[in-house]
């Protein structure tokens, strides 16, 4: 009970300590979308029949007419509200937009999270358990391939072999098949939803259109999971410790992976929650190749627009984003390691 | 145990590798009947309105609204080399059944078909044309300037004279008067429906429309998740096409998938049914390979061009244009940027204009002997230092043509810097006439040589690209569009070709190719000058 508390008491202070920082990043970008060559209003009202009167009337209705600091104290208002604006290419409220998109870049990212966790950790502790041997090469090999060959290639490669020749995965066109019956809308995470509303055939179709974007994330991020695991298991194996677990005769399974491994696992949770923030937020290349409707291809859409509406939304939701994942390493320390504690 | 604990592994990823082939083969199976009957349209873009006049609506909503809204008035088909194409000088009626015409052009009568209905079973009544009227002259929407267009201006000009019949009336015989009623931005609501959602604020229901339709066309919207996914249902009781008869298609599905590749594996697998922004490179292999089919008509309204920015040092010096456009390597950019597909607007014999069109294949050649003297009697036989902007939207075509224009112009001396900018800068450059030199494109619904060269030649707005300002064009096309006279007419359009033609304000390339990427078995594919699909014209055999 006591730890319960202390975790709450921590987060809230946590979370009233990112505030400023969040206010920095919407200044940040609220300006730097200004300064930013391009016209808004111009480019939405260029329709042949558009002279300077439409011109004029879409920076109206943009809010681009008043002064740089009246705008922004509109703006500062509106997010209170929980307003984030309309965006000019979807047409759509930023929340609405993000509300349906964040749960998609969500799903994709945790899924292939899980996957390159489930592979990165055995490859970088047999990598560690025989340094220089064949095997370890042959990680490496794995590892460097993923990282050097761009997400947009590997996606395609993948599309290519398994849709188009192969003909064993489905098209890759977002998150459902195009005849499929619509999501039911519950969390958004299709593939939780369908579990909730019993619909297996539909659950299926949801995980066969998730793997192929997935494997190909999990390809690109093997890397750095996989390296960084040999690298601390390596340094954990050399210690003193592990010497007189040997000695004292404890079963090699037991010395690996309760005391090897766990002792490893702080660096590799810290670069597993830079991996993930990143990858919820960078992976436009494999949101667009896979049509996966995600926040990242959402914002790099609006960003070639000038859309500020969206582009503010979308960092202001990735820094939040930011803070909880921080928050969630930090937590999974104190678990995977009681000695260290968050302060 | 050494072994055991490897073998697990391997286990585990034998487990893992198995995950990524196992599920999911029954991809498409469980409706196989309904799916013959379903058209799979795949596109890169999104729809960001259902109302087309709203500004800031993707031009693929103007499709979408033609599917779903009836006009007055449609454009007839006609067959071109090559497959069928919209017919300008053939208009039939469509939620009209029949349309008279005065013969001083200066009315036109409108009967509004008998039986005709709403989405919504309610019956169509003169109330709902003049409403949509008035909203179409009234509203800040882009249905303004387009009826502005046609010399509609005024709620007055709208009037009941019968109990199914409108009245329309212009002030001079314009002759995009009639025209303007078949364009996408005039479609007819069901006034009573959107009335509902009007507000103070908003009396013509503008928020609500965009999210909503309040139509009779041939198609409903069975489901929209904007950006994504939009699927329409079949009308059963349209009663407003051709001959008659429904469209074949009982379901439309149109897609968003940004990915250009992943839509022509699509089409090649059979799993959509139509693209129609494949990439120019991937068509010859689709022609090629044969699983599906391909139909390229030039797009008779759009042309591509290189402007020149003709208010700024050197470019205002009419002899420096003409030199660049000499020098301009056109076939092998044609074959480039385009893969040949298309209709050249270059390469023409003639001296003196004969052919009233604007735009116009224009006698453009590549002819390095006369750019060098022409660049000589400008004063700059040393050549200057410039850049190529273009949009990165049209980097695919463009790229491959840029690196043909620096290394055709470094022969005159001249130094170009290939410049590519997102397209919302460029339009505001193009706008505050900061770009030199340009690749630029214009589309006109309807391709009148007045209204191309108002528009694309004349004025300040942004479509005049080169900002080319000569008064004698300026009132020509100002007298062409109320003239009735044809050889008058052409008369005044002859002298506006000459003029361009003398002045280059820029060097029209092509009518680009509207390239359909369609499945075998779909029949009745057309262009329409709004270069977006109509589902109504196709079926499956």
């Amino acid at each position: 009970m006591r730890a319960v508390i202390t975790i709450a008491h921590h987060t809230a202070r946590r979370f009233l300590a990112s505030i400023p920082a969040l206010l920095g990043v919407l200044v940040f970008t609220f300006l730097m979308m200004r300064v930013l060559p391009g016209d808004p209003a111009v480019f939405f009202a260029s329709d042949p029949n558009a002279g300077p009167e439409e011109i004029e009337q879409m920076r109206k209705t943009l809010g681009l007419d008043r002064p740089l600091p009246v705008q922004m104290a509109y703006y500062f208002r509106d997010i209170a509200t929980g307003n984030l604006g309309r965006s000019m290419t979807t047409g759509q409220p930023v929340v609405t937009d993000l509300a349906e998109r964040l749960p998609a870049s969500l799903e994709l990212t945790v899924t292939a999270l899980v996957l390159a966790l489930s592979l990165a950790l055995p490859l970088g502790v047999l990598a560690a358990l025989y340094p220089g041997t064949l095997l370890d090469h042959a990680v490496r090999f794995v590892c460097s391939l993923g990282v050097c060959v761009p997400t947009f290639v590997s996606g395609l490669v993948l599309i290519y072999v398994f849709y188009v020749i192969l003909g064993i995965a489905p098209d890759p066109t977002g998150r459902l098949g195009a005849f499929d019956a619509p999501p039911p809308g519950i969390t958004g995470l299709l593939l939780v939803d369908f579990l909730i509303v019993g619909d297996f055939e539909s659950w299926r179709s949801a995980l066969s259109q998730l793997i192929l974007p997935a494997s190909t994330m999990a390809l690109f991020v093997l890397a750095p999971l996989a390296r960084m695991t040999r690298a601390s298991m390596l340094a954990v194996l050399g210690s003193d410790f592990i010497r007189t677990a040997h000695s004292l005769g404890l079963s090699r399974r037991k010395v690996i992976i309760t005391y090897g491994l766990r002792n490893a696992l702080l660096p590799v949770i810290t670069i597993t929650g830079v991996v993930f923030s990143t990858m919820l937020g960078a992976n436009v290349l494999v949101e667009k190749v896979f049509a996966w409707p995600g926040v990242g291809s959402y914002a790099l859409d609006a960003l070639l627009a000038s859309d500020y509406a969206p582009v503010q939304g979308f960092v202001l939701l990735m820094a939040s984003v930011f803070v909880l994942v921080n928050l969630t390493v930090d937590t999974l320390y104190g678990i995977a390691d009681p000695r260290v504690t968050i302060e | 145990m050494k072994i055991n604990r490897r073998e697990s592994i391997k286990g585990a990823l034998g487990v893992a590798a198995g995950g990524l082939l196992g599920p999911a083969i029954n991809i498409g199976s469980a409706q196989a009947q309904s799916r013959a009957e379903t058209l799979r349209h795949v596109m890169g873009a999104v729809f960001t309105s259902l109302d087309p006049t709203l500004q800031g609506a993707t031009r693929e909503s103007f499709p979408l609204s033609v599917n779903i809204y009836d006009r007055l008035g449609s454009f007839a088909r006609k067959p071109v080399p090559g497959g069928l194409s919209f017919d300008f000088d053939n208009i039939r009626g469509e939620l009209a059944e029949r349309i008279d015409r005065a013969s001083d052009g200066l009315s036109f009568t409108f009967h509004i078909r008998q039986g005709a209905t709403w989405h919504d079973g309610s019956p169509v009544t003169t109330d709902d044309i003049q409403w949509s009227l008035a909203r179409a002259v009234t509203a800040q929407s882009l249905a303004k300037a387009q009826m502005a267009n046609g010399s509609m201006t005024s709620t007055d000009q709208f009037k009941v004279v019968g109990e199914r019949q409108i009245e329309v009336k212009l002030s001079r015989p314009d002759r995009l008067g009639l025209a303007t009623f078949c364009v996408p931005f005039i479609p007819m609501f069901n006034s009573k429906l959107a009335k509902k959602h009007a507000t103070a604020d908003d009396p013509w229901a503008i928020a609500w429309l965009k999210e909503n339709t309040a139509g009779g066309g041939a198609y409903t919207i069975e489901s929209n998740r904007p950006g994504q996914q939009v699927v329409l249902k079949r009308n059963d009781n349209w009663k407003n096409s051709e001959d008659g008869k429904l469209p074949f298609f009982q379901r439309i599905i149109i897609q968003t998938i940004p990915d250009v590749s992943s839509r022509a594996s699509l089409l090649e697998r059979g799993d959509a049914d139509l693209t129609l922004d494949a990439a120019a490179s991937d068509i010859p292999g689709i022609e090629q390979r044969g699983k599906a089919k391909v139909i390229g008509l030039p797009q008779s309204n759009s042309f591509q061009c290189i402007a020149f920015n003709t208010l700024i040092e050197p470019f205002n010096n009419r002899l420096v244009r003409a030199a660049i456009a000499a020098a301009l390597p056109y076939e092998d950019m044609f074959k480039a940027a385009m893969f040949g597909r298309g209709e050249p607007l270059f390469g023409a014999t003639w001296e003196t204009p004969t052919h009233s069109a604007m735009p116009q294949k224009m006698p453009l050649q590549y002819d390095l002997d006369k750019a060098k003297a022409l660049l000589k009697e400008a004063g700059l036989a040393n050549g200057f230092k410039t850049t190529f902007s273009f949009p990165t939207s049209a980097s695919a075509s463009v790229e491959p043509m840029a690196a043909l224009i620096k290394e055709s112009l470094a022969k005159l001396g001249i130094d170009v810097t290939v410049q590519k900018l997102p397209d919302a800068q460029l339009t505001t450059q193009v706008v505050e006439r900061r770009l030199q030199m340009f690749f630029d494109f214009g589309t006109s619904w309807l391709p009148t040589p007045d209204y191309t060269t108002r528009v694309f030649f004349s004025g300040t707005g942004r479509w005049n690209a080169s900002g080319w300002n000569d008064p004698e064009v300026a009132k020509l096309v100002g007298e062409a569009r109320y003239e009735t006279d044809k050889a008058v007419y052409d008369a005044k359009m002859l002298e506006i070709v000459k003029r361009a033609q003398r002045d280059v304000p820029v060097a029209l390339l092509w009518h680009p190719a509207h390239d359909a990427v369609i499945a075998k078995n779909i029949e009745g594919y057309t262009y329409w000058f709004h270069r977006g699909a109509d589902y109504r014209d196709l079926k499956r055999t």
